[in-house]
């Protein structure tokens, strides 16, 4: 048995099994999830660790190999979501734990808890995954939770509730179409298996369109993005931040890892031309409407959009040979994005909550209890923006590189257009904190301290990851990106 | 087959379409929901006719009866009481771009579908039946070589029981006004035959087309009927009774079937050797009870009432 | 078989076209389940096609069943809240008590 076999037990496990003893227990919820949280990010933690020392390794489930038995894959691709996950998680939870009672008034969320450690245990389950149908479960485990916890808060995000049910359910099923596809063609379900067998005939061409058009669906990707904002805008804080995060990142993970596994034989320039052209179109496109929004969480939401579409400029960039630093460029970015978006959400959540109300131009004046918060989202913001040397630099400078390295000016003038669309966008934000701002009169509601601090150390961790550049560089060594 | 079953399944086929369009396309909304029910109905004809008994069990009890009854109950909220007029539009031509991508797509679905060799797994399960512990394929599969699936899909249904008593309250009263006088009597008649062959399902599925699936579909349906005949939902959600723990049960069950692999130095969800077979036919008891409590907990619309109902009508 | 893979086709094609020209909610929630099917048909018409006979995708569409009825139990929960907001709002106090349905 390999060592670190546990260590993917223990993640797929242990959120399960606290979300029954947290809807058994209510009462016990936050102690659980917190300390769930911190053995979970523990884990992963190990897990990056053993993968940088021994590389990656996929498991048998129940002791039967593939193609009749289903498997789990740890490599430094998913080792690296695993911990994203963790880390927003743990960051989330606190940040929940730690708000300020609602107003009686208002509905009392009784049934966060389960549903957020439910959310967590299928999205480590999806990141776990090497089989396709156990993907397509996992899918639908997330898509529910995510409902629940967007739906939380009542009123209109119940109706954001419900678009984004809608456009998730339509593209699980397009997805499993294209499994049934492939199933009928090979026998199999296996990642691994698959990518052994697989020929670029038309049965699998069909079937690859579909998988990605779902997943494109569940990814938001322009233009397929529609649900998006008011989906992540109006979800309680926590909640934005988990989506934003890793939600929409477990999307792009399953394409990257499709993409660069079974369907490598059909990456041609053509298909990668085309899905590098919508990343591009989800970078101007998102960035322009993240620019024009009045409201601090639309804002940020516009700006997940934006971030995405430069996940998809790997797939150009590899195709024309500069495989290397692109793969793991994107795979940084999509890392340092998910932890400076949870940062900027949560950061808007304390500010929110400091001045009462979320528009722009109300968000100035008096900042006593939203210091740290601010701090929090300006430190993100640096990171998203991509100064140096944070993560979300060296994953466009990895990202430059490659597009300098194969010739495509086209995809570096991409990168510096969308850098400058995010900084304007930040620097909006960013602004509107010196201005005057509406005064609401009152004393403002005191905050737990801890509000922002969950935001200050994702904002930290996020800027961190520049410096541990060449620690990521070698765990994505074991990625699929470079044998393809 | 014969020319007979040729006709035959001609006729199912174009049924189903028939159905299918009228579910859509139906002006009338209860009509589109009844039409819905019948399509299910008749795909389990169809499934049976795929020598697929398993699934055709399912989807009469859970695509046909379960999925109705939510439907037909939703639909009574729907729909105000002036005549069926429904409340919920949504502009549709935003959509209209998605159309012609969509045929496109099917013309090259049906030309790349006619070219499938489909392999198929067949041997390979045959192969390994025997280490599996039980005789009939599909359990097999759902309970042993492909078992994390199967405790995904207890954990997706927990989840929505989760999911929809996070949205609020169950409304009440539950059940919607009568359709028919018959009703209450013919539910309470019919009710231990539901239980029966819920049980005879259960049993049958180490060897035979039923087990934990249609057992727990078709007990959860039953439990359905019950409640459209009158009962009072008899589950609470109080922290202090047992209902959150029995609606848990299987879940945990099958997570502890896996770690207990993980525990004794296997792989996950590795059953120990020789205990496969009764090891199996306790988590189909648990996932079968799962299924039926759920589904029917699914059917309650929100957060049942904490400790009991008092008199829910006017 | 020729039959059930046609009718799959053309079982998708209805469920697609009415998920995307349906206005009303549930409409578009039966087109889905409409579509869900289809792609179990497909699963099944090959496990049927396979020599011998495969149980892989029975198991799989087993599955699928249950995912759908709870996917489309939870879009009902949520149908029915959205509606039951909405007519609240809709609802001009002037113009009368609401029937009993509320």
């Amino acid at each position: 048995m390999i060592p670190g076999t546990a260590g993917p037990v223990v993640l797929f496990s242990l959120p399960l099994a606290a979300a029954i003893v947290v809807f058994i227990r209510p009462r016990w919820s936050v102690p659980v999830t917190l300390g769930t949280g911190a053995v979970l990010l523990a884990v992963a933690l190990w897990l990056v660790g053993v993968v940088l020392q021994q590389g990656g390794w996929r498991q048998d489930i129940g002791g039967w190999t593939a193609p009749l038995g289903i498997g789990w894959n740890v490599d430094g691709l998913s080792a690296t979501m695993l911990l994203l996950n963790a880390a927003v998680g743990l960051a989330g939870a606190a940040f929940h734990a730690a708000r300020p009672a609602p107003p009686a008034t208002a509905r009392d969320p009784r049934f966060f808890w389960p549903l957020w450690l439910f959310l967590w245990g299928g999205l480590n389950a999806l990141f776990l995954a090497a089989d396709l149908f156990n993907v397509y479960v996992a899918l639908e485990f997330v898509s529910i939770a995510s409902v629940g916890l967007i739906g939380l808060v009542g009123g209109s995000a119940q109706a954001a509730a419900w678009r984004y049910l809608l456009a998730t359910l339509l593209g699980s099923t397009i997805y499993l179409l294209g499994v049934a596809l492939l199933y009928g063609r090979y026998a199999a379900l296996d990642l691994a298996l698959l990518a052994e067998g697989v020929e670029p005939d038309l049965v699998t061409a069909v079937a690859a369109a579909l998988m990605t058009l779902g997943l494109l669906l569940k990814a938001a990707i322009f233009p397929l993005h529609f649900w998006l904002p008011a989906a992540h805008g109006r979800a309680p804080p926590a909640v934005s931040a988990v989506l934003s995060a890793v939600v929409i990142a477990a999307g792009y993970y399953l394409l990257v890892r499709l993409w660069f596994g079974p369907f490598a034989p059909l990456l041609g320039t053509g298909v990668a031309t085309l899905l590098g052209l919508l990343g591009a179109a989800a970078v101007l496109w998102g960035g322009l409407l993240a620019l024009m929004q009045r409201h601090l969480k639309m804002l940020i939401a516009y700006s997940t959009v934006s971030q995405f579409g430069y996940g998809l400029l790997v797939f150009p960039l590899v195709a024309a040979g500069a495989a290397h630093p692109a793969w793991a460029g994107a795979v940084m970015l999509v890392l340092a994005h998910g932890l400076a978006k949870a940062a900027l959400f949560l950061a808007a959540g304390a500010i929110i909550l400091r001045h009462g109300i979320g528009r722009l131009e109300a968000l100035g004046g008096d900042q006593r209890g939203a210091v740290v918060a601010w701090v929090a989202f300006a430190v993100a913001s640096a990171s998203l923006v991509g100064l140096p040397p944070t993560g979300g630099f060296v994953g466009k400078w990895w990202l430059a590189q490659a597009a300098l390295a194969s010739g495509g000016y086209f995809w570096l003038a991409v990168l510096m257009l969308g850098t400058a669309f995010t900084a304007a966008y930040l620097w909006r934000a960013l602004q509107a904190a010196v201005e005057p701002g509406w005064e609401s009169g009152g004393e403002p509601p005191t905050l737990s301290p801890a509000l922002g601090l969950g935001a200050l150390l994702l904002a930290l961790s996020a800027a961190a990851l520049g410096l541990a550049a060449p620690l990521i560089a070698r765990l994505l060594d074991a990625g699929p990106g470079v044998s393809g | 087959m014969g020319t007979a079953g040729v006709i035959f399944d001609g006729l199912l086929a174009l049924a189903l379409v028939w159905l299918a369009w009228q579910a859509t396309r139906a002006a009338d909304l209860f009509h589109a929901v009844v039409s819905f029910i019948v399509f299910g109905l008749l795909m389990a004809l169809a499934w049976v006719r795929l020598e697929a008994p398993d699934i055709a069990l399912a989807e009469a009890a859970i695509g046909a009866g379960a999925t109705g009854a939510l439907l037909l109950s939703a639909l009574d909220r729907l729909v105000t009481r002036e005549g069926r007029r429904t409340v919920l539009y949504e502009p549709g031509a935003a959509w209209g771009f998605w159309i012609p991508a969509g045929a496109a797509l099917l013309g090259a679905l049906t030309l790349a579908a006619w070219k499938l060799p489909a392999p198929g797994l067949g041997d390979e399960v045959l192969a390994s039946l025997g280490a599996s512990g039980v005789d009939h394929p599909v359990t097999a599969v759902l309970l042993n070589f492909r078992a994390l699936d199967t405790l995904l899909e207890i954990g997706v249904l927990l989840l929505a029981a989760v999911t929809i008593w996070s949205l609020g309250r169950a409304p009440s009263p539950l059940v919607p006004v009568m359709p028919s006088p018959a009703l209450p009597a013919l539910g309470r008649l019919l009710f231990p035959v539901f239980v029966l062959v819920a049980a005879y399902l259960l049993w049958r599925g180490s060897h035979a087309p039923g087990g934990a699936f249609p057992a727990g579909a078709v007990l959860g349906a039953g439990a359905i009927l019950m409640l459209l005949a009158g009962a009072r939902p008899w589950i609470r959600s109080s922290e202090h009774g047992p209902w959150r723990w029995i609606l848990s049960l299987g879940l945990a069950m099958l997570l502890a079937a896996g770690i207990a692999g993980t525990v004794m130095g296997q792989a996950f969800f590795q059953y120990p050797p020789g205990t496969a077979g009764p090891l199996i036919l306790l988590l189909e008891v648990a996932a079968g009870l799962s299924i039926a409590l759920l589904l029917f907990a699914l059917y309650l619309r929100g957060e049942p009432c904490e400790h009991g109902y008092r008199g829910s009508g006017p | 078989m020729t039959v059930y893979l046609s009718l799959a086709g053309v079982l998708f094609l209805i469920g697609l076209h009415g998920f995307f020209t349906a206005r009303n909610l549930l409409r578009r929630l039966l087109a889905l389940n409409v579509l869900t099917t289809a792609v179990f048909l497909l699963f099944v018409v090959m496990a049927r096609l396979a020599e011998p006979l495969d149980a892989v995708p029975h198991a799989i569409v087993l599955t699928g069943i249950v995912v759908t009825v709870s996917t489309t139990a939870v879009a009902l929960a949520l149908l029915v809240r959205i509606a039951g907001r909405m007519r609240d709002e809709d609802t001009d106090p002037a113009a009368g008590p609401r029937g009993g349905a509320g």
